[in-house]
């Protein structure tokens, strides 16, 4: 038997090669199984993701539900003259930014700080009994926390003006007070999703290798320095994945619990773009105009969150897409 | 450097004991090679004295301190473990640096300790790279370096190359040895693979169920095992081992076996002790092999030859039982094709007690 090596070039192979198509044909009839389970969730995202998006043309429309989509005239862009020349958007934007800028300083380092402590704990049954307690929140609906929130926060009966109280202190309406609805919004927040926002992070401590522990033990490193050398810098990819969640969700206020927290007293510090929109939409009928400040919120959140991955994969070599 | 002591080492988890009263003397600057199957409590033993696991009895002493009760930081001891262990959002410099600066040494120290230690081990074009970036060799070589940074008073390696290909794990062995002849560092060293064992120990430690089965250097362990788990741990391949009945020969005790009979080195302690069961160990090199046209002495049937290059490796059965012969091809593979037994002399042969698996005393030959 003679054995003879020739280097051909790729490009000059004789032999038949597969097409693109070809492949992918084979790819898909090889794996049909994994492309099948696929299905109930693109079924989802064509029916409540995209096919809403067919009634965004009402934003540059003269929208009447009695014309119907289709029929209404369109109008440019004079719903967006009419939104920024509006006093209450321009502050509701204001107030979205700077509501989400202080969940983000307060509330974002809150879970890895939780996750971080929920680690250094050794004792097993004081951890369990930790974490259950700060997860609960979280599957407790918004409607029973703002009821908690509303009479821990009472003028007459809450917990909170009690304890002034003992101090001295005369009652305070806190939930008519404009300049307090910002820190009971993003404290309650905090509340309610930060031990469960945590287990992302003990997802990710958990994963890292124990020997990198030991090994540094071994180097001489105190709990405190394995915490900031070898946690901290290995949950980071983690901690920036969710950074660049959070901002593109930045204008996302949690709104459900604005709406039942807020009034009419605390508008100036609460309302905020969904609030708005809200209440332009549904409460007022306004359904065009509602529509063009939602895509708005929409076009910002997306440059948001293409800015933040940019900005992450420049820098840090994590990066969602 | 320093010598290390362990004396009736225990280890308990709840009420389960693994490892069982271990004693050795590690000399300063030798190189002990604890080896044995997997679960035999090798690596326990390794991480008791890293500190790494709490001794449940028994005393460790390091350079004369008693260290049952030190923190791993302050035994002074490094270690290299089997993946590595190394950052990987550190560079290398920074891995190399991180013991330093753990312990805040001087910045122009670490930069001096970052350019030795990647100079001994050919890292100095790889600083800035991180782990990710490089192959398995570099890494097992960053690991070393970190260890050897710290100028330890003693080198502790956790199967430190179970995680390389063969031929690098080959090529890395050799770079071990290169680096405890230079800087003749006091090393404990655990690896299941024999090989390892034999080619980098002073001394090696076989460990079976969390006791020590034999003590000794790789050559005295190999020509002399003191029991049927040595005999059959150490060698590449192996030791074969033939159960046998005691008995009569024309010179001197003969180990009969399946209608065949092998003499025996005329020991004292095998004198007078015909019709008792004992293990005869042949070591797989030692046999002449022999064909139907030779003088044979065994006979075997042969049903395999793999051959290897120089040598070839005969996989035969003997009273039913594997066995196993090793053989230079000579060139003529064609030849080893046609065993059908081989030949030994009487003093080549390894006798243990069948009963006790121990060896029969007064056989132990001195090793070259």
């Amino acid at each position: 038997m003679t054995v003879e090596n020739v280097d051909k070039p790729v490009e000059t192979s004789s032999f038949a090669q597969p097409t693109r198509v070809q492949r992918i044909v084979d790819h898909l009839k090889r794996e049909w199984q994994i492309y099948a389970m696929l299905i109930p969730l693109v079924i989802w995202l064509l029916l409540f993701l995209y096919k809403p998006m067919y009634g965004l043309q009402i934003a540059f429309k003269d929208y009447s539900i009695f014309r119907g989509i289709t029929a209404s005239p369109w109008i440019g862009f004079e719903h967006f003259h009419t939104l920024f020349g509006s006093e209450q958007f321009v502050r509701a934007l204001r107030n979205t930014f700077i509501i989400s800028f202080y969940t983000l300083v307060f509330g974002f380092p809150m879970p890895i700080l939780l996750a971080l402590m929920f680690n250094e704990v050794l004792n097993q049954w004081f951890r369990k009994s930790t974490q259950t307690i700060v997860y609960l929140p979280h599957f407790i609906s918004s409607v029973i926390i703002a009821g908690i929130v509303i009479t821990a926060f009472s003028p007459s009966a809450g917990i909170v003006n009690t304890v002034l109280g003992w101090f001295g202190a005369d009652p305070i309406y806190f939930l008519t007070k404009p300049e307090w609805f910002r820190p009971i919004f993003i404290g309650t927040g905090i509340w309610q999703e930060a031990g469960f926002q945590s287990i992302v992070y003990l997802a990710a401590i958990a994963g890292v290798s124990p020997t990198l522990y030991e090994s540094a033990v071994v180097d001489g490193a105190s709990r405190w320095q394995m915490m900031w050398k070898i946690t901290i810098p290995s949950i980071l990819p983690t901690i920036l994945i969710m950074l660049i969640i959070r901002i593109g969700n930045l204008l996302e206020v949690s709104f459900e619990m604005i709406i039942l927290l807020y009034q009419p007293a605390t508008y100036e510090t609460a309302d905020v773009v969904n609030t708005f929109i809200y209440r332009q939409g549904l409460q007022s009928g306004q359904y065009d105009f509602a529509a063009a400040a939602g895509l708005f919120n929409a076009v910002i959140a997306f440059i948001l969150v293409m800015g933040a991955n940019s900005i992450s994969k420049r820098y840090s070599r994590t990066s969602l897409w | 450097m320093a010598g290390v002591k362990l004396e009736s080492i225990v280890k308990r988890y709840g009420a389960v004991q693994v490892v069982h009263g271990i004693n050795l003397d590690v000399d300063e600057k030798e190189f002990v090679v604890l080896v044995g199957p997997s679960g035999c409590g090798k690596s326990t033993t390794l991480r008791m004295i890293a500190g790494l696991e709490e001794i449940s009895d028994g005393q460790l002493t390091i350079d004369t301190r008693v260290m049952n009760r030190v923190a791993p930081k302050d035994r002074d001891v490094a270690m290299v473990f089997q993946n590595y262990a190394l950052y990987p959002h550190l560079n290398v410099a920074d891995n190399i640096a991180f013991g330093l600066r753990i312990r805040k040494e001087s910045k122009d120290k670490i930069a001096a300790s970052i350019k030795e230690v990647s100079g001994i081990l050919g890292l100095t074009d790889y600083l800035d790279r991180r782990p990710a970036d490089l192959s398995g060799g570099q890494r097992q070589r960053v690991a070393m370096g970190r260890a050897i940074v710290r100028d330890p008073k003693v080198f502790l390696f956790d199967e430190p190359l179970s995680n390389l290909d063969a031929k690098l794990r080959t090529q890395m062995r050799a770079e071990i040895k290169r680096l405890h002849k230079r800087l003749g560092a006091t090393s404990i060293y655990v690896t299941h693979d024999q090989v390892e064992a034999m080619t980098l120990a002073d001394r090696i430690v076989v460990m079976n169920d969390g006791r020590i089965e034999q003590l000794g250097t790789p050559m005295e362990l190999f020509l002399n095992p003191a029991n049927t788990f040595v005999a059959s741990f150490l060698g590449s391949p192996p030791m074969n081992l033939v159960k046998a009945t005691l008995g009569p020969g024309e010179n001197g005790p003969t180990a009969h076996f399946a209608g065949q009979s092998m003499p025996l080195a005329p020991l004292d302690a095998l004198q007078n002790r015909d019709g008792d069961e004992v293990i005869v160990g042949i070591r797989p090199e030692y046999v002449d092999v022999a064909t139907a046209e030779d003088a044979t002495q065994v006979q075997v049937n042969l049903e395999l030859v793999e051959t290897l290059g120089s040598e070839a490796l005969l996989h035969a059965t003997l009273a039913g039982d594997p066995f196993v012969i090793k053989a230079e091809t000579q060139g003529n593979a064609a030849y080893l094709q046609k065993v059908t037994g081989f030949t030994i002399k009487p003093e080549m042969l390894r006798v243990f007690d069948a009963a006790t698996g121990h060896a029969v005393p007064g056989q132990d030959r001195q090793a070259a």
